[in-house]
Order: structure tokens, then sequence, then C-alpha cells
């Protein structure tokens, strides 16, 4: 079991979202003539002590990369996504949504927009692919 | 320098990323819509232009799915109050009758597409179609020619004037009927929502049926397209039922639910009105700005006389005032944990009617003040303004018009009654 975030959880959730039918079905699209990757930026609290950066290079339904970070400065993602550790913990676990919680303002998600909704599915699909496998969680 | 984002929108309810989706909405507008914007008036009989653009907006900007569960191939965006009113503002800022179309595709889809009332038999029969690759359009069958103000006014007229009839025959609906004037109707739509009763004349609110009826259902047959003073992006002709038969699970829900789940649609109805009214506002004073700070008179821009200041004051005293109210009343909506009152609840349908009054006779004033400071430029098709003018005037017309609309909310303040 993982530990999330570390680069053996990342290492997970690559394996996760490659052999997750659904990611390559409804991303096939994705990212072919335009950037899609992302940078996730995990504010500390609820266990976690300091910022941590997680970058996914997605293309065509497929993880490319999927790593930690240290120094995001030289990163410039097609979209980038902050949110607390005490926030990402319950879409981790499954037990919330996180397109549910970019809508509401809880993650800030900034990109283009339209990139989402037009491939709302498959932002799904990656989503749901964070939680099927078993993570640990710092602060529990 | 203030700009049409700047009129109030409260960020601690409106994410960012919501407003990001009506931007995503105003900026496909602007590339795609605005070019043919002039062209749609002529367009009423066939919608040459306005079925592709509709398509776009529907399905490849995701509009459709963005209100279907995740199950059936859906977005499931939460507070759909407020994303309709952000989409209908965004939208009508560019044509208000296109958005009327796009809203009311999915307008009769929210009976059973609204928690906690999902009726997932019928979304995974329908949600498939909408969130699809095709174009999928719903209608809300409610007026009859009788008079569509009676079968909105549920509170006193308990659903006695609905003439169009619903019986159960083994496992069908039989229905009968003759509805006028639905948004989408036509050859526009594949799916009819279609206000009906169970039992003629009867005042039993368990009586009112909300039933779905597929376009090409046989006997469904509908007549030309109206031609009206505006709103040519919005298509609306008779539509009749004659011995129309579908399984029995096509109703939304049943005896008493219906009409539940109908009052929370007339409150997302008065409140998608009134954010479409704001778009319009928002647009006209994006017109009359322009305007006023190119027109030079006596030597200096038509804004800075004061006469014509104290106009453009009070079109952003109105646009201000009609977001905060928008937005305030569609938190409501989302947020029953937070205010106490259920969606559907009466309350909110009767005073969601004032916002609706005040919308429509804001957008008139603002139209119509814009007019009367570009002049006959205003009145000319060239500068837009005319046509926000002919198009926004139905927004006071349509749910039972000023009349109903007046009543209902003096009906919930004063508790009225014997009106």
């Amino acid at each position: 079991m993982a530990l999330y975030p570390s680069q053996e959880w990342c290492d997970a959730w690559k394996n996760a979202m490659n052999n997750d039918p659904a990611c390559a079905e409804t991303g096939k699209n994705w990212s072919f003539d335009y950037p899609g990757d992302f940078l996730f930026e995990i504010v500390p609290g609820s266990g976690l002590d300091k910022t941590h950066y997680l970058y996914a290079d997605i293309k065509g339904g497929k993880c490319l990369e999927l790593k930690m970070i240290d120094d995001p400065r030289n990163i410039q993602p097609a979209f980038y996504v902050v949110g607390t550790y005490g926030d990402f913990k319950p879409v981790v676990k499954g037990e919330k949504d996180f397109i549910e919680g970019v809508v509401r303002g809880i993650f800030k998600l900034r990109g283009d927009t339209s990139k989402i909704m037009r491939n709302a599915k498959f932002i799904r699909a990656v989503s749901a692919s964070i939680s099927s496998f078993r993570s640990e969680y710092l602060g529990e | 320098m203030p700009t049409i984002d700047d009129f109030i929108r409260p960020k601690e309810w409106v994410s960012d990323f919501v407003t990001d989706i009506g931007k995503v909405l105003r900026d496909w507008g602007r590339d795609k819509y605005l070019p043919v914007r002039q062209k749609i008036d002529e367009d009423w009989r066939e919608h040459r232009l306005v079925k592709p653009l509709l398509k776009e907006v529907l399905v490849d900007l995701g509009i459709n799915a963005a209100f279907f569960p995740y199950e059936v191939g859906g977005t499931d965006i939460p507070d759909v109050c407020t994303l309709v009113c952000v989409l209908g503002e965004e939208g009508a800022s560019i044509d208000s009758g296109f958005t009327v179309a796009c809203l009311c595709s999915i307008w009769p889809m929210l009976p059973i597409l609204l928690k906690p009332h999902r009726n997932m038999e019928l979304l995974n029969e329908f949600g498939p179609k909408y969130c699809g690759d095709k174009l999928y359009v719903g209608c809300n069958a409610m007026t009859e020619p009788a008079g569509g103000a009676d079968i909105e006014n549920i509170g006193r007229m308990r659903g006695k004037t609905i003439q169009t009839t619903a019986k159960l025959d083994g496992d069908e609906w039989v229905i009968n009927g003759h509805k006028i004037w639905p948004t989408n109707s036509g050859e526009t739509a594949n799916l009819y929502g279609v206000v009906c009763t169970t039992k003629k004349g009867s005042t039993d609110l368990n009586d009112f049926a909300f039933i779905y009826v597929p376009a090409d259902a046989k006997g469904v047959s509908v007549g030309g397209p109206y031609q009206k003073a505006g709103m040519a992006a919005d298509m609306n002709t008779d539509v009749w039922f004659d011995q129309v038969r579908v399984p029995k699970r096509y109703r939304a829900h049943g005896p008493g639910e219906d009409l539940k789940y109908f009052r929370e649609m007339i409150t997302y109805g008065n409140l998608a009105s009134a954010a479409m009214c704001l778009g319009v506002m928002k647009n006209v004073y994006e017109i009359i700005k322009k305007w006023t700070t190119e027109r030079i008179v006596a030597g200096k821009p038509l804004k800075e006389h004061s006469m014509v200041a104290a106009a453009l004051s009070e079109i952003a005293i109105l646009i201000e005032a009609t977001s905060a109210w928008v937005h305030m009343y569609a938190r409501q909506v989302d947020r029953p944990d937070i205010y106490g009152t259920d969606p559907w609840d009466e309350k909110l349908a009767l005073k969601s009617r004032g916002l609706a009054v005040f919308a429509s006779q804001a957008v008139e004033k603002v139209c119509s003040t814009a007019m009367d400071y570009m002049g006959s430029y205003g009145y000319s098709r060239e500068f837009d303004l005319e046509k926000h003018w002919r198009d926004s005037k139905m927004s006071g017309l349509w749910m039972g018009g000023l009349g109903l609309k007046h009543l209902e909310n003096a009906r919930y303040w004063y508790e009225l009654e014997t009106l």
C-alpha cells in the first residue's frame, strides 16, 4: 500500500490509470492537438507538513509520466490544480468527487475549462482511477 | 475600467470553475454565434443555422452532459441552479432566444434529473441520448390553447383546466391533447415532457401527471413555426398528441410527486428567465457604454452629459440588483441544507415569480433607455440593440406572463386566500 503523496503512490496511480479501460476509451482524444498535462499543488495540513507538487503528463488516455517534483517553477502545465491535503484525501479515498470539488471551489483549477467540459468523461475516469487502489495517508 | 465582469456575482457561491464554464459559452458565442446573430431572425422557419449551433453548444461544449449523472455519461455538476443561471446569463448576452432553446432542452428533464429525486430508470434510458455525440433535444410541453397561465397556476387552479389527458391502459399511458408554444417544438425536439391530467377537470393534485413522450411516437404531430417579433432561435409550434402510447414507466414519478417536482421546474424557469434578462442587460451595457463613449455631442462624449449619465447609472443599478437577486435565489435552491427550504417548496416557486417580474421589467427598461440615447441607431439592426429589445420582451410574457407572476408573488408575501 503506497503512501499518499509519494513517488510510490504516483507509480501506483499511473499503473491504475493505464490499466483502466475507461481512461483509455474516454481519453483517446485527450491532448493530441493541445497540451494536457496537470500539476497538482497539495497544500499542507491534515498530516502533511509542507507543500507537495505532483506532475502528470497524460495523452491519448494514457499517463506518460507521473512524478513528485520539488520545484514547479520550470513547469508550465496546461492545468494547475490547487487544494489542501485534507481536501484531496477524500478524493483519493473515493469518498468525494473531484469535479464536484472543482465546481464548488474546494479545488482551484487553472487551465482551459472548455477542454475539461468537452472531456468531462475522461476527467471523471481519471479521477475515479485515483481511488481504484488502496493508499495510506499522513495524519491517520 | 469596469466591464460586465465587474457586476456583482458572489464568488463565495459561484466558483471560478463555474464562471469559467460560463466564459466558455461566452467565448464560443462571440466566436461562432455573433457572426450570424443578425441572420437568425430570417432563420425562424427552417432553423438551418440554429440547429448546428445547438449541436455545438449542447453536445460539443458538453452543456447537455453537464447536468446528467456520471453513470449515464454525464458530468454531474453540482449546484445545478447556479450553473443554469450562469449559462443563462452568458448565453443570453449573445442571444436570449438561442439560450432559451438550449436551456429548455434540459428543462423537462429536471424532475427526474435533480437530486435527491432522480429517476435512474428513465435516466438510464434518456441520459445516454442526451450525453451522446448526436444532438438530442428536449421540450417542455405545458401550455394549452385554453390558457397557459392556468396550467402553471397550480396553487389555485390545481390542474383543473388541463385538457391533455393521460389514461392508463395496461402497461401504457395513452395521451391525448393539444399543446401550444413549447420551446423546441416543431422539428427540433426529440423528447417531450408533457403536462397531463389523469382525470379531466380534477383538482386533486394526485391527478397531475408529467409524462415523457418521444417525438417520434405514433400519434405525435406538430404544426408550423410561429413567426414572432423576436426570439427566432426559439422554435414554437403547436403539438398534438392523438392516442399516443408510451410505457407506464415514462411518468416522471407518480401521483403527487409529479406536481411537486413540476413546481421545482417552475422555480428553475423563473430563475433562468431572470438570468437571461441579466445577460441581455449586460450586453446592452456594453453596447451603450461604447456608444456613449465614442459619440461626441457638444464637444464631449455623450456619457459626459449629466442627463445621459443618470440614465446610464440606472442601467448599471438594474444590472447589479438583478445579478445579486438571481444568485441569492439560486443559492437558496442549491443549498436547502442552509436555507431549510426544499427546492420544490411552493414558497420558492411563488417568490421567484417576483424575481422573474423584476428582471423582465428591468431588461425592458434597460433596452428602451439605451435605445433612447442611441436614437434611431439603436432602432436599426446594425447595432444589435433592437434584437435584444425585441427578443427580451418575451421573457415577461412566458410562464404565465406578468399577471400570474405578480399574483403568485403576492400570494406568497401577503398570504392571499382568494387569488
